[in-house]
């Protein structure tokens, strides 16, 4: 009976935490970009070059959800799509800026801000694939 | 008396093999983190994925006293994108003295906000189940003093204990500056509540990452300073017998897959150690949620 003891204590523990994952995930009608951030210009825009470091930490930081080709895995949003690729530089920044943690998306203010405009310089290229 | 864990944890972490078989078949990524040790910024673990970290505290004393060492051992679990739970096992061994399992904790962190803001606020609420010789020294709270008693009396003296923390944060031009605000109460002894607090500043080493993959570029790296202590309790708040510390720190992204950390901490009062070394290393499983809950039957 004791031997049973840890292995029900770490099954009590971590079935909570398996329960709360979000395995549904549908694009939030809610998660709107505030217009002044919409507008704002990506300062990379004229070193596409830079684009070659936001796919490295696209690959680090957004493939596991979003998919190598941003096809979207998880149910997390088809990078391509028109309706994301239609959004404006400064939109995308904000996205990745802020997340939305209440469906998955995580915020990725941690990254320096060039990094994350770099990850938009490369966000753009996945529609002419 | 055997002070030694071993004989009981080993057929644990045997029966425990198959979980670490299927984290290091899983994709292991991560995101730079801020480098502290002691701080905690607003940037919670992301939801469903796991941080495994083994980290050390070596205390260097002063004349007279003993050298310490207390390793612990941090499994980081994000539950959802607010809330983040922690794991802690530690123990703790004094040169001339035994070696002694010190304790656990069981960590929550709570993000209420959704958004970023300027100042971004987390809850934080913590148990612990340690005893006297803990020595991890995982935040400073109230007066301090330098023990020289052995580790067998000490591993006696068991407190359960709660602890909590206002954490505030901000992201400022690739800058991260963070407080955290400390109250924690022995709920086995009569200690009333002690206070604490902890500061840092740190930053990435390069805004731009480069194209290519790279082991030392600067943009693998990030630096930063804190300072930590003990701010007194309800019983005696004041700031004599506290214990401080300034303490630079380092991060290192070794790989997609795993970043060391490492701080040399400098003892600013007489009830302060007069160094401490803190080393630490982690790696990080993603998608650890979805792999166990499709194990389980649920939907991918």
């Amino acid at each position: 009976m004791r031997q049973l003891r840890i292995p029900f204590w770490l099954g009590l523990l971590i079935a909570p935490m398996v329960l709360a994952q979000n395995l549904n995930y549908q694009q939030d009608p809610a998660w709107r970009v505030p217009a002044e951030a919409a507008e704002k210009k990506n300062p990379l825009a004229e070193q596409p070059e830079l684009a070659a470091g936001g796919k490295k930490l696209f690959t680090r930081n957004c493939v596991e959800c979003h998919g190598k080709s941003g096809e979207g895995l998880k149910k997390a949003a088809d990078l391509r799509l028109p309706v994301v690729q239609a959004q404006s530089d400064g939109a995308l920044f904000w996205k990745i800026t802020n997340g939305n943690p209440d469906r998955g998306m995580p915020s990725f203010s941690r990254l320096p801000e060039l990094q994350r405009w770099q990850i938009v310089l490369y966000l753009r290229q996945l529609s002419v694939k | 008396m055997d002070f030694s864990p071993v004989p009981r944890i080993r057929p644990a972490l045997l029966r425990a093999l198959p979980l670490f078989l299927l984290l290091a078949a899983a994709s292991i990524v991560r995101a730079q983190e801020a480098p502290y040790f002691v701080t905690y910024d607003h940037h919670l673990e992301e939801p469903g994925n796991l941080e495994l970290e083994t980290s050390s505290t070596l205390g260097i004393p002063r004349s007279g006293q003993r050298l310490f060492f207390a390793p612990y051992s941090e499994i980081e679990y994000g539950v959802t994108g607010r809330w983040t739970a922690e794991l802690y096992f530690e123990g703790q061994s004094t040169s001339g003295d035994s070696a002694v399992f010190t304790g656990w904790r069981l960590e929550n962190r709570f993000r209420p906000l959704k958004r970023e803001h300027w100042i971004n606020p987390v809850l934080y609420l913590e148990y612990e189940g340690v005893n006297e010789a803990s020595r991890i020294q995982k935040e400073i709270v109230g007066h301090s003093e330098l023990s020289d008693e052995h580790n067998a009396e000490l591993a006696d003296t068991r407190a359960r204990e709660l602890e909590t923390k206002l954490i505030l944060s901000s992201n400022l031009h690739d800058w991260n500056l963070a407080g955290n605000f400390i109250v924690e109460k022995n709920l086995s002894a009569s200690e009333g509540f002690e206070f604490g607090y902890s500061l840092g500043v740190s930053r990435p080493l390069a805004k731009i990452a480069t194209g290519g993959e790279c082991r030392w570029c600067r943009e693998n790296f990030a630096a930063g300073v804190e300072m930590y202590g003990g701010l007194g309790g309800t019983l005696d708040l004041s700031l004599h017998d506290t214990a401080h510390y300034l303490a630079p720190v380092i991060r290192w992204q070794i790989s997609d897959t795993s970043s060391i950390h490492f701080s040399p901490a400098v003892g600013l009062t007489h009830a302060s150690n007069p160094v401490l070394l803190r080393f630490g290393y982690s790696y990080e499983i993603q998608a650890f949620g979805r792999k166990v809950a499709r194990m389980f039957g649920g939907r991918p």
